[in-house]
């Protein structure tokens, strides 16, 4: 917690954070970024479990930097609001539950950068995906929604109400 | 709305998920028309915009029951009209694009026009979002109550 709070005192997030328009400005970055992954990680995977066919999958995932750019974005601001208020964070079961999600979601990518994208690359633009890239997909899709819910019940409920069961 | 925490919250993530929803496939669109990924053909796109339009309901419902929420709060802000009027003109761009350039399989490809509206439109819709995220900060008025 001290580490967390000397690293945005020493960097100059905190003062940055703590101007008027300091985390307005982070938040907004935040949304563009989850924007930039759901528009393109998100695509993907709406195109593997079938929807808009006749796009190649292959050239849809030229895309997917773009996504990665929005996740950088996101940890750089994420880091910000953290370091700025390490307890709002640390002790919240949202953002608990969150971190989680992006756990699983990251697992979830590895499997599939290892076991299943070479063969969606070759898979026909009118073609569905195997039954694995469809799970997977879906797998992707589920842990962004719930990094999304979770992102929005961390200022909503500070600190934890009723529904934590671990707190 | 207000003092249930289940349904402004309810309402307030269903805003957001919407949001990223219509917001990620037009990014989509826009990086494809501004030449990244040339080759994704142009017409299957189409079929993104079914659930386009939903999210687009979603966020007007969830929308306009936020507003009901606060209503002073946010008619009394002029970031909320800024919001409003780069949010409809993004729509109208994304609509253009669903009825004319989408239609065709080469689409005029590579146009200064179309890469014009597609930057345009990625403009519009990060004013968008950022307006939506100062009018938690920049309101004057929180309930019109306080006037009473």
């Amino acid at each position: 917690m001290e580490f967390l709070l000397n690293f945005s005192q020493s960097t100059g997030i905190y003062g940055f954070m703590n101007s008027p328009w300091g985390w307005p400005v982070a938040e907004s970055i935040h949304f563009l970024g989850l924007c930039l992954l759901i528009g393109t990680v998100g695509i993907f995977d709406l195109r593997m479990l079938g929807i808009g066919k006749g796009l190649s999958m292959a050239e849809l995932h030229k895309l997917v930097p773009f996504g990665i750019a929005g996740y950088l974005l996101n940890v750089i601001t994420g880091t910000m609001f953290l370091t700025t208020a390490p307890d709002q964070y640390l002790y919240n079961p949202a953002f608990q539950t969150k971190i989680l999600f992006m756990l699983a979601a990251g697992i979830n990518m590895t499997y599939f950068y290892t076991t299943t994208l070479a063969a969606v690359r070759i898979t026909d633009p009118f073609d569905t995906a195997s039954q694995r890239a469809k799970l997977i997909g879906s797998i992707s899709l589920l842990c962004w929604i719930g990094v999304i819910v979770c992102g929005r019940l961390i200022t909503y409920y500070r600190p934890p109400y009723y529904w934590c069961l671990w707190c | 709305m207000r003092e249930s925490g289940v349904a402004f919250f309810g309402t307030l993530t269903l805003h957001s998920l919407a949001m990223a929803l219509v917001i990620g496939i037009n990014i989509a669109l826009n990086l494809r028309l501004l030449g990244f990924a040339p080759r994704i053909a142009l017409p299957p796109f189409r079929s993104f915009f079914p659930l386009h339009w939903y999210g687009v309901v979603a966020i007007s419902i969830s929308g306009a029951l936020l507003l009901c929420a606060y209503p002073a709060k946010a008619l009394t802000n002029p970031v909320f009209y800024l919001k409003l009027v780069s949010l409809l003109s993004a729509l109208a761009i994304a609509r253009h694009f669903q009825t004319s350039v989408l239609q065709h399989e080469v689409a005029g490809d590579g146009s200064a026009r179309i890469k014009m509206t597609a930057s345009l439109s990625l403009i519009l819709w990060a004013i968008t979002i950022t307006a939506g995220r100062f009018l938690a900060y920049t309101h004057s008025v929180l309930l019109a109550s306080r006037f009473y």
